[in-house]
């Protein structure tokens, strides 16, 4: 094998955007060197956009072509760049708001670690070995524990150190489980498994091996990780982990649902995952329930959404990975939004804001609260949002699969769930006696321009739901 | 477009005036009143607009942003349009500007719902209409002094409410799955076949949704502190208009579509309807709190609809057409003048009220007509009603079901009577000051109220001509 078929230019194409967004990091790091203090903060962020909105442009052109490269390593393809795609927008939005993670000489370095981290999920969404899921759970957790710890609150390191262990344990798990599934089909392409004989090896290494996926996503019963996690890390770092690290392991989960496991027992494996998934839906929301800290009260809405989105690959059908993504989109701009409207409510990028922050802000900041009770409504499920819309499409698919129960256990959860977000808007509708409130405004106003984008997409998906059509995941 | 516009322009006009300054209240208040009026002359005038379709969901079922006038909903929306200006139009309110606001969101998503000719537009608006409704308790609820804390009813109204809605967005999504379209509401019955498999689940789903919003015993838990603590002109949009689009789904939605199922669970219904009316006529005769007598006549009222739907007569829906039409116009106008009656005494508890009727003939009178057609005064509209529904029961077979609903139906004179008494008449309190009687504007907001009652007492053909399409429906 010669060393041009080895990187062929098509190859190098497939890995473009990764390539982009990773690069990026090592020319904010470099600008950092040189830029005078004042303008560090500014300038590496800068970088970081205009590397984001390239790789996103670059994606962008790219939806049509399929390809698979190195070998099957990395499979481009309409599903793929979807993904990346929302983990590039994410990235994106969280790097908006606080402009960057940390003190001004901590920009720079932190917004590097969070685009090798986006690297990492978006190596994940194209991943076709199980080398290649490894090299970019890894890239994108590895980011994670380090940027966790960019506070000055002590909560902060031990959600650094509690997301490590954790998370370590879970990629043990997958690990395992991938060793388990290489002895079980003899190579590491997930096509291999597709065409392997069932075997007890086969169901111990998906076991294993969805234990550790369904931690990543924080499916409960794996999920007491994430609202501790969310809590001390930084506002957006928990913003970036509540979609980035969500997109990425759900396209492995996709791709090892849809297109990885033998026809003949890939419903009897999988269906654990969705009781799984019916557990987050329900655990999620009732956990909020009791929730005062917003970021605590994100951390387990996003528990449930990720149940839901997870159900809508029950049965495996084409409408049912088109949906999800439409609702992972939806959930990525109506979570973002929210989290983005929490920025513009607290001074300091790194604050602990509760709920009673919240008490008459219809009357104090009218647009703040309309735009908020927009995105609470949508990740309730209520019109007129992408996630009403996101919602009746997933039913529809669980429904045409034939899981109608998990549908049932849907709504059961969204009524649960109602009750979680307007309690945020009740607080905020309520009449308060303005001076018993803490009244602290973000000092940047980018975050409103993510709150604004965010909104709109919110709305036009829900009137006009795009669902792209090429994203069936391959193996070949 | 004439269809659109009812339903858009209510929507973001009331999100505009949130444009105007803080204190343009006079502004924001006439600005509302114009726009109901205005949707009252456009429906009038305009009763054959066409309807207005765009194509929305292609996969996995079609489903249309398909929004026209239907034989019953034609009328429900020109009632609405009367009930937003009679609120709007006398509004005494703090934060007048907002208030209107959302009271035309309101509208407009109420108008969504009787106008959408697609289930999924249906069930969109439906989820909407909660939301005004759920803002305005939060912000302007008047809860009766001593009871619970604030917001309490307003969480009832909302979890109640929104879980209907859920499972009506489930049986939504089942249905279309199951037919390949919701764009379905007043096309030909014939066409459609919801299979015996999925027909009981859909039919549940859309079932529990109506029931928890007409309310029946025992889903009605929410309804007497919402109507209880929500301000008048809210009340009468909510009670009179609101409680109705169950209703109206059984109509729409259950007799075409699901015609089996509604046989099926006939008797159910009829249990739940002879509870809903025995239950609220007795309860509202206890009440001591005058918007709670309203509230329990109305689920007494609402209980004898929905006998009258699920009896499957042409002439009891008939009827059941003309009472929704005349009960939104006697709880409008008997909620907004009990507004006002609390607005001025600051109560409204029956111990604490007597003897206005000296001082107050006006105000007297006005709640006097409410009283009237509430109990079913022959002359007016709730009389029409009462009389096709009983007869059509009766001529259905059902004729022990029509004898029943006659005792309640002669209790309703009792509790109305003992209503207007407690406030009107008795000895006159010492602790009350004297007020002032209704003042013109007042009066001109119920005068349109009371002309319909009086127009559709003497004629109820014009609602009723909708007995001739509902035959069609009926097999």
């Amino acid at each position: 094998m010669s060393y041009a078929s080895f990187a062929t230019p098509a190859d190098i194409n497939a890995l473009l955007p990764a390539s982009i967004v990773a690069l990026t990091a090592l020319v904010a790091l470099f600008f950092d060197l040189l830029a005078p203090a004042a303008t560090r903060r500014v300038l590496a962020v800068a970088v970081a956009a205009i590397g984001l909105s390239a790789a996103g442009i670059i994606l962008a052109l790219q939806y049509p072509h399929a390809y698979a490269a190195f070998g099957g390593a990395f499979l481009q393809g309409g599903f793929s760049t979807v993904f990346s795609e929302i983990v590039v927008i994410a990235t994106l939005a969280t790097l908006s708001l606080g402009l960057g993670v940390g003190r001004d000489d901590q920009v720079a370095g932190s917004t590097a670690l969070m685009l090798w981290s986006a690297s990492g999920a978006m190596l994940m969404s194209g991943a076709g070995n199980l080398m290649m899921v490894f090299l970019g759970l890894e890239l994108l957790s590895l980011g994670l524990y380090c940027l966790c710890a960019v506070s000055a609150r002590a909560t902060a390191r031990e959600s650094a150190l509690k997301y490590l262990i954790l998370s370590s344990m879970a990629s043990g798990f997958l690990l395992f489980g991938m060793a388990l599934l290489f002895g079980a089909s003899g190579s590491i392409a997930l096509s291999a498994l597709a065409a392997t004989k069932p075997s007890l090896l086969l169901l111990l290494g998906s076991g294993f091996f969805l234990v550790g996926i369904a931690f990543k996503l924080s499916l409960a019963p794996f999920h007491i990780w994430a609202p501790d996690v969310y809590e001390g890390a930084p506002l957006a770092v928990s913003a970036f982990m509540s979609v980035v690290t969500k997109a990425g392991a759900l396209a492995v989960l996709a791709r090892f649902a849809y297109a990885s496991l033998p026809p003949d027992s890939a419903n009897a494996i999988l269906a654990p995952v969705w009781a799984v998934a019916a557990l987050s839906m329900l655990i999620g929301n009732l956990a909020a329930l009791s929730q005062t800290d917003m970021k605590r009260l994100l951390a387990y809405s996003g528990i449930a959404q990720v149940g839901y989105i997870v159900a809508a690959f029950a049965g495996q059908t084409v409408i049912g990975v088109r949906y999800a993504i439409f609702y992972l989109a939806a959930y990525t701009f109506m979570n973002l939004g929210a989290f983005a409207v929490v920025a513009l409510m607290s001074r300091d990028a790194d604050a602990v804001v509760g709920i009673g922050r919240f008490a008459g802000l219809a009357y104090r900041r009218p647009w703040l609260a309309a735009l908020m009770t927009f995105f609470l409504l949508g990740l309730a499920g209520l019109p007129p949002t992408a996630g009403f819309t996101g919602k009746i499409l997933i039913l529809a698919a669980t429904v045409s699969a034939g899981y109608a129960w998990l549908g049932g256990v849907l709504i059961l959860g969204t009524a649960i769930s109602i009750y979680v977000y307007f309690k945020i808007v009740r607080v905020m509708f309520v009449r308060v006696d303005e001076a018993h409130v803490r009244d602290e405004r973000s000092p940047n106003a980018l975050p409103w321009i993510t709150v604004a984008i965010c909104a709109a997409a919110v709305f036009v998906l829900g009137l006009y739901p795009i669902t792209p059509s090429n994203v069936l995941p391959l193996v070949r | 477009m004439t269809v659109t516009v009812l339903v858009l322009g209510p929507i973001v006009i009331g999100l505009i005036l949130y444009a105007l300054p803080k204190g343009a209240d006079s502004l924001a208040r006439g600005i509302g009143a114009t726009v109901a009026a205005l949707a009252f002359l456009l429906i009038a005038v305009k009763p054959d607009a066409p309807d207005a379709s765009l194509p929305w969901l292609a996969r996995p079922f079609t489903a249309a942003f398909h929004l026209g006038y239907g034989p019953i909903s034609y009328w429900v929306v020109l009632l609405l349009a009367v009930v937003t200006f009679s609120g709007l139009v006398a509004l005494r309110i703090p934060r007048t500007r907002e208030f209107t606001a959302q009271m035309l969101v309101l509208q407009g998503a109420m108008n969504g719902v009787f106008l959408a000719k697609d289930l999924l537009l249906f069930a969109l608006f439906w989820d909407l209409m909660l939301i005004p409704v759920f803002l305005l308790m939060l912000g302007w609820g008047m809860p009766a002094r001593g009871t619970r804390a604030h917001g309490t009813a307003a969480w009832r109204y909302l979890i109640y409410n929104v879980a209907g809605g859920l499972t009506l967005l489930l049986a939504t999504a089942a249905f279309g799955v199951v037919n390949g379209s919701t764009d379905v509401i007043g096309a030909h019955s014939g066409a459609i076949a919801i299979g015996s498999v999925w027909g009981p689940w859909i039919f549940a789903g859309f079932a529990f949704a109506f029931l928890v919003k007409t309310p029946v015993w025992p889903l009605h838990t929410w309804m007497p502190d919402t109507y209880a603590e929500l301000p008048p002109a809210v009340v009468a949009s909510v009670s009179g208009i609101q409680s109705k689009a169950g209703l109206y789904g059984f109509i729409a939605i259950g007799l075409p579509f699901l015609n089996e199922q509604m046989h099926a669970a006939a008797p159910l219904m009829f249990g739940l309807g002879l509870v809903a009316l025995f239950y609220g006529a007795f309860v509202a005769f206890t009440e001591d709190d005058a918007k709670r007598i309203m509230a329990y006549s109305s689920l007494s009222h609402l209980g004898l609809i929905l006998i009258a739907i699920f009896s499957f007569n042409p002439i009891a829906l008939a009827g059941a057409a003309v009472y929704i039409i005349a009960h939104g116009l006697f709880s409008a106008s008997g909620f907004l003048t009990l507004g006002y009656i609390e607005e001025r005494e600051e109560t409204r508890s029956l111990a604490h009220l007597g003897g206005l009727a000296a001082g107050n003939p006006r105000m007297s009178g006005a709640l006097m007509i409410s009283a009237l057609a509430a109990l079913g005064l022959p002359g007016l509209a709730g009389f029409a009603g009462e009389l096709l529904i009983l007869s059509g029961v009766y001529a259905a077979g059902y004729w022990w079901a029509a004898l029943l609903a006659l005792i309640p139906i002669v209790i309703a004179a009792g509790y109305m009577l003992r209503l207007f008494q407690g406030i009107m008449h008795g000895p006159k309190r010492g602790d009350l000051p004297e007020r002032q009687d209704l003042t013109w504007s007042e009066g001109f907001a119920l005068a349109p109220l009371v002309l319909g009652l009086l127009l559709l007492g003497i004629n109820p053909h014009a609602v009723a001509a909708f007995a001739t399409e509902a035959a069609n429906v009926l097999r």
